[in-house]
């Protein structure tokens, strides 16, 4: 097992465990299942709605080439720069000598999953930058130095209690614990840095091919501030973000919306085609656009799992997700976590270090139920572990294993052969005290859970007994 | 700025051509199924979403009795500068607010201190209770630095739907003339801290949108 996935599995254990991240995680997502239930019936065909935009970011997945291209020359057209980075290193190198170039010392950004799969804070740090993350949620787990929890919340694992205790340590003289007051704490101490930034980095929902607009969503009016007030604007998006047209987004605006907090629409969608213009009270000098390609397009190359670069990173499935309610989301040691992580993560960082996140799955499908896209997850996670055992990634003894287990389901004679053994087996192991211990074979499920009694016959003995021999 | 080389541009692209070469015409029949039902009767839909999503929104007969409703507003609001867009309908509605001191957007940026931030709007939403702005509106941070920003507007304005809203802004040439559009849902927001609604996160505490039924 590799570094990665013994870490997935140690601390997999540790947060289901973990009581109270429990009970916090499910009153955001209990909260949250209210507020999508009332967004969804705002539609009057929801399932109609999930169609469309499905339609409308296949559209523009399957013609990548040419939406990229129409966005990028209407983006200089408009005096803004497009670059286009094939690696996080080309993204970060381009966004720090940018910064390097205009004498930037402070960044303000709004959230962005791209600035964090790329690192780009530690990259602008690394050069003497000062970062500050704007987002009320992603300015906490900052100041915690920890990644974020969930793609949409990134604190939502923390409760005002620990924030509280946070901006008293890290900011000094807060007494509250209310929301309303913490919230104008960080408003008060953002709002400085707002105001001193050369540069803001904000990321993009979409990237409109045909106004060469990028759009950002965001319900603190962060993103705004980002874009509007520091000298550079700086948005990274993944080449995946394009869409064809302008109109799109009103029907894209609502359901990203719906599913991603519930809300009909989310207070801010605004869209900036470039700089400020000759006759613009304010507004940024630069406009630059970095389009990141880091897997996309080897991913864009599988006609099976294409379909994965039609998310708009909503974070639905998550919160549908039983294993993501049980472990939380920094347990994946990855920037996307629950069923999209562990679908797209062995695309991006590689299959071999990441195929056991598409094992850790009942593949209960939840997560497809509720994609606003209709991503086929559980299929996907499928054919990751397809893709895993074809590479040889898995342990020997597993193959072994599933080959013992497919010989004996072959034939009803082994059948019953290997059933009386394991019951025989686990009677003997039982009797001789060895559940739970470090002999037991089934330790993996008796360490943390009661094992069932075995009944006294079998279920084929008893239906022979009740219905007959035939 | 000089142009930074790019040589990834080409490369990428050719990644792109090479993986969707193969991939079929994804044409379908187009879908007609309405996804919301359609919206009867704009005003009275605009003011119930604008109390659901916690924008004030006061309706009045004429221009004058919206410049009326303004200076009442504005009475309330603290000293300090009001930042306003520089429009003669705006000039119009502010003469009625008597000695406010009064940035107009003409001047530059609103300052970090500004009370109150007054512009038009490009487009009301009626389904969605929002109000859509440009840069023309006074610039990007006339909706956005002051902690309250009033929006003076008239029935005409009043689109039934999203779909209508972007019609109008495309019909205008709006994201061709102004480097920034954005559709406002109510006062800014935040539920980052147990899931509790916080307004005024970091932009304005209160919205509120003057409409008038009579276009000026």
């Amino acid at each position: 097992m590799n570094a990665a996935a013994e870490a997935f599995l140690r601390e997999a254990a540790a947060t289901a465990a973990n009581g109270e991240l429990h009970q916090i995680v499910r009153k955001g997502v209990e909260h949250y299942d209210a507020a999508v239930e009332r967004g969804r019936a705002r539609f009057l065909d929801w399932e109609a709605a999930r169609q469309r935009c499905r339609k409308i970011k296949r559209e523009a997945i399957d013609r990548l080439d040419l939406y990229l291209e129409e966005f990028e020359r209407r983006v200089n057209e408009r005096g803004g720069h497009v670059f286009w980075a094939e690696t996080a290193e080309d993204a970060c190198r381009y966004v720090t000598d940018l910064a390097a170039r205009a004498g930037v010392r402070t960044v303000v950004k709004s959230k962005s999953m791209v600035s964090e799969e790329i690192r780009l804070n530690a990259a602008l740090e690394t050069r003497g930058i000062k970062v500050w993350e704007t987002d009320l949620g992603e300015f906490i787990v900052q100041l915690r130095e920890e990644p974020p929890f969930h793609i949409v919340t990134p604190a939502m694992h923390l409760t005002r209690r620990q924030i509280a205790a946070l901006f008293r340590e890290k900011l000094g003289g807060v007494q509250t614990e209310d929301p309303q007051e913490l919230t104008a704490v960080a408003r008060r101490e953002l709002r400085r840095a707002f105001f001193s930034a050369e540069m803001g980095v904000t990321g993009a929902n979409f990237l409109v091919a045909d106004s060469g607009a990028i759009a950002i969503t965001t319900n603190e009016g962060n993103a705004r501030l980002c874009s509007s007030l520091p000298r550079i604007h700086v948005a990274i998006a993944g080449i995946e973000k394009v869409i064809p047209r302008a109109e799109d987004l009103a029907l894209l605006w609502p359901v990203l919306a719906t599913a991603g907090t519930g809300q009909a629409i989310t207070c801010y969608n605004t869209l900036v085609t470039g700089p400020r213009t000759a006759s613009e009270p304010d507004g940024p000098e630069e406009f630059h656009v970095v389009l990141l390609d880091n897997g996309r397009s080897r991913l864009l190359a599988d006609p099976e799992q294409r379909e994965v670069l039609h998310c708009i990173r909503c974070g639905a499935c998550l919160n549908a997700c039983p294993v993501f309610r049980t472990i939380g989301g920094h347990a994946y040691g990855t920037i996307y976590s629950g069923p999209i992580g562990s679908v797209l993560t062995p695309h991006l960082r590689g299959l071999a270090e990441f195929q056991h996140l598409s094992f850790a799955s009942s593949l209960c499908g939840a997560c497809a139920v509720v994609c606003p896209v209709k991503i086929d997850l559980p299929r996907h996670l499928l054919q990751n572990r397809r893709n895993a055992i074809a590479a040889g990634l898995r342990p020997a003894q597993e193959r072994t294993g599933f080959r013992l287990w497919r010989w004996a389901m072959e034939n009803d004679r082994r059948f019953t052969m290997f059933g009386w053994a394991a019951r025989f087996g686990w009677k003997m192991a039982r009797r001789a005290g060895l559940a739970g211990t470090a002999l037991d074979p089934a330790r993996r499920w008796t360490k943390a859970r009661e094992m069932p009694e075995i009944p006294r016959h079998s279920f084929r003995a008893l239906w022979r007994k009740t219905h007959g021999a035939g | 700025m000089a142009q930074v080389e790019n040589p990834a541009r080409e490369r990428i692209l050719a990644r792109i051509r090479a993986a969707t070469r193969s991939v079929p015409s994804s044409r379908t029949a187009p879908d007609a199924r309405p996804i919301f039902a359609p919206v009867s009767g704009p005003l009275e839909r605009f003011r119930a979403e604008c109390a659901a999503n916690a924008t004030e929104c006061i309706v009045v007969e004429t221009a004058s009795e919206r410049g009326r409703a303004l200076a009442d507003l504005l009475g309330g609001i603290p000293e300090g500068e009001i930042f306003a867009q520089d429009s003669p309908k705006v000039r119009r509605a502010l003469a009625l607010s008597g000695t406010r001191q009064i940035r107009w957007s003409s001047e530059g940026a609103p300052s970090e201190n500004s009370q109150a931030g007054v512009t038009l709007a490009e487009a009301l939403v009626a389904q969605t209770g929002s109000v859509v702005v440009s840069t023309a509106c006074g610039g990007r941070g006339a909706s956005l630095v002051p902690p309250v920003h009033i929006v003076l507007a008239d029935t005409s304005q009043l689109a039934p739907d999203l779909p209508a809203a972007m019609e109008t802004i495309r019909r205008n040439g709006t994201l061709m003339a102004c480097s920034s559009v954005c559709v406002i849902t109510g006062p800014s927001r935040t539920a980052d801290i147990e899931k509790i609604l916080v307004l005024g996160a970091h932009g304005p505490r209160r919205l509120v949108v003057l409409i008038s039924r009579e276009s000026d």
